[in-house]
């Protein structure tokens, strides 16, 4: 799996201190929750889109397959709320279903949000490497140690939970446990998969905290860093790059309205 | 030259009067254990299960009850100012993804700069002879007697005067073990060793002094290792040491004599039959099985490397791989099915870790779930006769979790034998077992062979393929090379190597 998130070239989104760049898209997305006008956020979406297809260097066959469940959640969303919404200028209404001027302008903007969502997610998820990322957050950031290196150990674990559940499903069939159908078998299933695998983690997890003290690690003593992570001029570009394209955007949409 | 001597005569950690209890239980684990090791000394601790060498480690290093808490006292507790600690588990020692960057952590720890780390890095791997054409490698990628000579090059970073391990090579195959002594042995030359391990054929010649504990926490005897390996030898197979010559005298023991009389001699009934057989994992064939069948009653074990390929084809056999090729299970050609919901009728699988194979809550259901259609009287009948067969704990109320590990191992292989169970396939069932667990799983599996089972096992151990099997089957690069029928400890070595 991890090849499979290897992206074709490393872009100058790479460059940027992955810390900072997190610390933005975060402060974008707040932006996008609290905003609401439909062509800002619209013109956003495709500012992210062109960043995520253009710039993470990946192909574009795999950023169409992780955006399948991006259009769906757009879909959905804008659905959802165009048939349920509230409003008053009724266009069409029957039964349950009533699609108004407001509920179309609502159930846009709640889509394209959450596809702005996405776009923005899935462009730092794909342009970061999880340990650098921990680093920086600790040198630039001062977050502290021990919740960095819990995070970088429990990302080496995820590859082992993943073979401990195919290991568990391959044990239930041998077993012959089947589960009822509907919600009933689901509760079975996250009973018959969640104690085993919660009785192993638990024990890695306490295994692996005491070898790290048993490594000398201790809270907030100060310590040097295998990568030395600083801001360099990509950070300025970066900075530069969002703050340009949120500038115009703003301006197409607020001004030319 | 004097000073010198001096130095060696003082205690590297010194304990006097110590008592500890686990919470919860009524009985301390030391009751006034009054316990020291010279400095340079290579001490090996052995015991039952259960007898608290692991915790002593513990307690010299200071981890408890610094890092893992437990109700202690002692009169004098002298610990070492620096020190060291090999794990049993390699999956469980290291928090970072690649191997230079574990390294760099305990760096990191002892705020060494930056500049000096790769020098450091290189030579720490350089010590514990772990060559890697790229630092960078993930340690994922690593077999397992690698990880631990990872875990040992990690610790040696600290220069710590006094090294403890605890079970080091117990979940290592026989080439991991033979690697990670050798590690140990070169790289701690003049460290203090304190070792705690049931796997002691490696380095019974390299230690200096041999204490032996009791089941309840208390020393039995203390000396140099070839006086204790002679005059305790009943405690030695008592408390399933893995002592030199364990095989040898187990190969002479009444019990082992009276197995191997008039071996019935396997029928020609052919139980399994694989012909042009492929196991996938995605679209990748892992396992290729050109022609091999099984008969009635046969011990087939499987040999081979890690990641060669024995597991997944215990898997593809039981076709929780797809698969492709014939495969006949009692004359009955199997039908490969995209997804399946049941299983073919007459096969069982124990996998490696117990744990994951049990469904409920007491060691009675685990041996009644799959009985449905047999009355109740019937279904705790047959709970009570595995239970005996397999010494499990009388009380069949007890939660599987709280078994003991050779205990949870029995289960899981008693919970494989319905009645519908011919053949019975286990991968690994001894591995990291004590000799009598080992023992015992191996007189179980005959017993059950005897009685017209077929078993079918993967595993390391070249004694138990010689003299436990009737058939030797080989797995290399993800191909079944060889089937060779009833081996002898020549044929073993020859089709291993």
């Amino acid at each position: 799996m991890p090849a499979w998130f290897t992206p074709n070239r490393e872009t100058w989104l790479f460059r940027v201190n992955p810390a900072l760049k997190f610390m933005i898209f975060v402060l974008l997305l707040l932006f996008t929750l609290f905003t609401r006008n439909l062509a800002f956020v619209s013109w956003l979406a495709v500012l992210f889109g062109i960043l995520l297809y253009g710039f993470s260097g990946y192909p574009i066959r795999k950023l169409a397959l992780l955006s399948i469940p991006l259009i769906i959640s757009f879909a959905s969303s804008a659905f959802t709320m165009m048939l349920f919404g509230k409003g008053d200028t009724v266009i069409w209404q029957w039964g349950l279903f009533k699609i108004s001027e407001e509920s179309i302008q609502h159930g846009l903007l709640l889509g394209t949000k959450s596809l702005t969502f996405g776009f923005v997610g899935f462009t730092f998820l794909l342009t970061v490497q999880p340990v650098l990322f921990f680093y920086a957050m600790m040198q630039q950031f001062r977050l502290p140690s021990k919740y960095a290196y819990s995070f970088i150990a429990s990302i080496r674990l995820l590859p082992v939970v993943v073979e401990e559940i195919q290991v568990r499903s391959n044990a239930l069939k041998v077993r012959g446990i089947t589960f009822s159908r509907g919600m009933k078998g689901w509760g079975e299933r996250i009973q018959a998969y969640a104690v085993p695998l919660f009785a192993q983690s638990i024990r890695r997890a306490q295994r692996i905290a005491i070898a790290m003290e048993a490594k000398q690690y201790q809270m907030g003593a100060a310590r040097t860093y295998f990568y030395p992570t600083s801001y360099s001029r990509m950070d300025v570009v970066f900075i530069g790059v969002i703050s340009v394209s949120i500038a115009s955007v703003s301006m197409v949409a607020f001004v030319m309205n | 030259m004097k000073t010198a001597i001096t130095h060696h005569r003082e205690a590297a950690f010194s304990m006097t009067k110590l008592r500890l209890k686990f919470p919860g239980e009524e009985t301390l684990l030391f009751k006034d254990l009054s316990f020291s090791v010279r400095k340079g000394e290579k001490v090996l601790l052995l015991g039952p299960s259960g007898c608290g060498k692991s915790t002593l480690l513990q307690v010299a290093s200071g981890i408890v009850p610094n890092s893992f808490e437990l109700p202690m006292k002692a009169e004098a507790l002298e610990l070492p100012d620096s020190w060291g600690f090999v794990f049993q588990d390699p999956d469980t020692q290291f928090c970072m993804p690649y191997v230079d960057e574990e390294l760099a952590f305990v760096l990191e720890n002892l705020n060494v700069p930056r500049e000096e780390m790769q020098v450091l890095i290189v030579a720490s791997l350089e010590r514990v002879g772990l060559h890697l054409t790229d630092l960078h490698t993930p340690i994922l990628e690593l077999s397992q007697g690698m990880k631990q000579r990872l875990a040992l090059a990690s610790v040696l970073l600290m220069e710590p005067e006094v090294l403890f391990l605890d079970e080091p090579s117990a979940l290592l195959d026989p080439e991991g073990t033979k690697q990670i002594w050798t590690s140990i042995q070169a790289a701690t030359a003049e460290q203090t060793v304190v070792i705690v391990e049931h796997k002691i054929e490696q380095i019974a010649e390299w230690i200096d002094r041999v204490v032996l504990f009791t089941d309840d926490g208390k020393i039995a005897a203390d000396g140099p290792p070839d006086s204790i390996f002679k005059d305790y030898k009943e405690e030695l197979i008592r408390y399933g040491i893995w002592y030199p010559g364990v095989w040898d005298d187990y190969l002479n023991s009444k019990v082992f004599k009276t197995l191997s009389e008039n071996r019935s001699s396997t029928s020609t009934v052919e139980v399994l039959h694989a012909e042009e057989f492929n196991g996938y994992r995605g679209k990748k064939s892992v396992i290729h099985v050109p022609s091999a069948s099984i008969r009635q009653g046969s011990w087939v074990t499987i040999l081979g490397e890690n990641g060669s390929g024995k597991s997944s084809l215990l898997l593809s056999l039981m076709q929780l791989l797809k698969t492709s090729g014939a495969l006949q299970v009692n004359g009955e050609p199997i039908v490969q099915k995209k997804r399946r919901k049941t299983l073919p009728a007459g096969l069982s699988l124990v996998f490696q870790n117990p744990e994951l194979q049990f469904v409920t809550n007491s060691i009675t259901d685990e041996l009644t779930i799959s009985l449905m259609s047999v009355s109740s009287t019937e279904a705790n009948h047959h709970a009570e006769e595995m239970i005996e067969l397999f010494n499990l704990p009388v009380s069949g109320n007890r939660h599987p979790y709280q078994l003991s590990v050779g205990q949870k191992r029995r289960l899981s292989v008693a919970t494989a034998l319905t009645s519908s169970t011919d053949i019975l396939l286990l991968d690994e069932p001894t591995f990291g077992q004590d000799a009598r667990n080992t023992f015992g799983m191996l007189e179980k599996l005959e017993s059950l062979r005897r009685n017209g089972m077929t078993i079918v096992m993967v595993t390391h151990d070249l004694e138990i393929a010689s003299h436990f099997a009737t058939d030797i089957w080989t797995v290399s690069d993800g191909e079944l090379v060889s089937c060779t029928r009833k081996g002898g400890v020549a044929d073993a070595r020859l089709v291993y190597a």
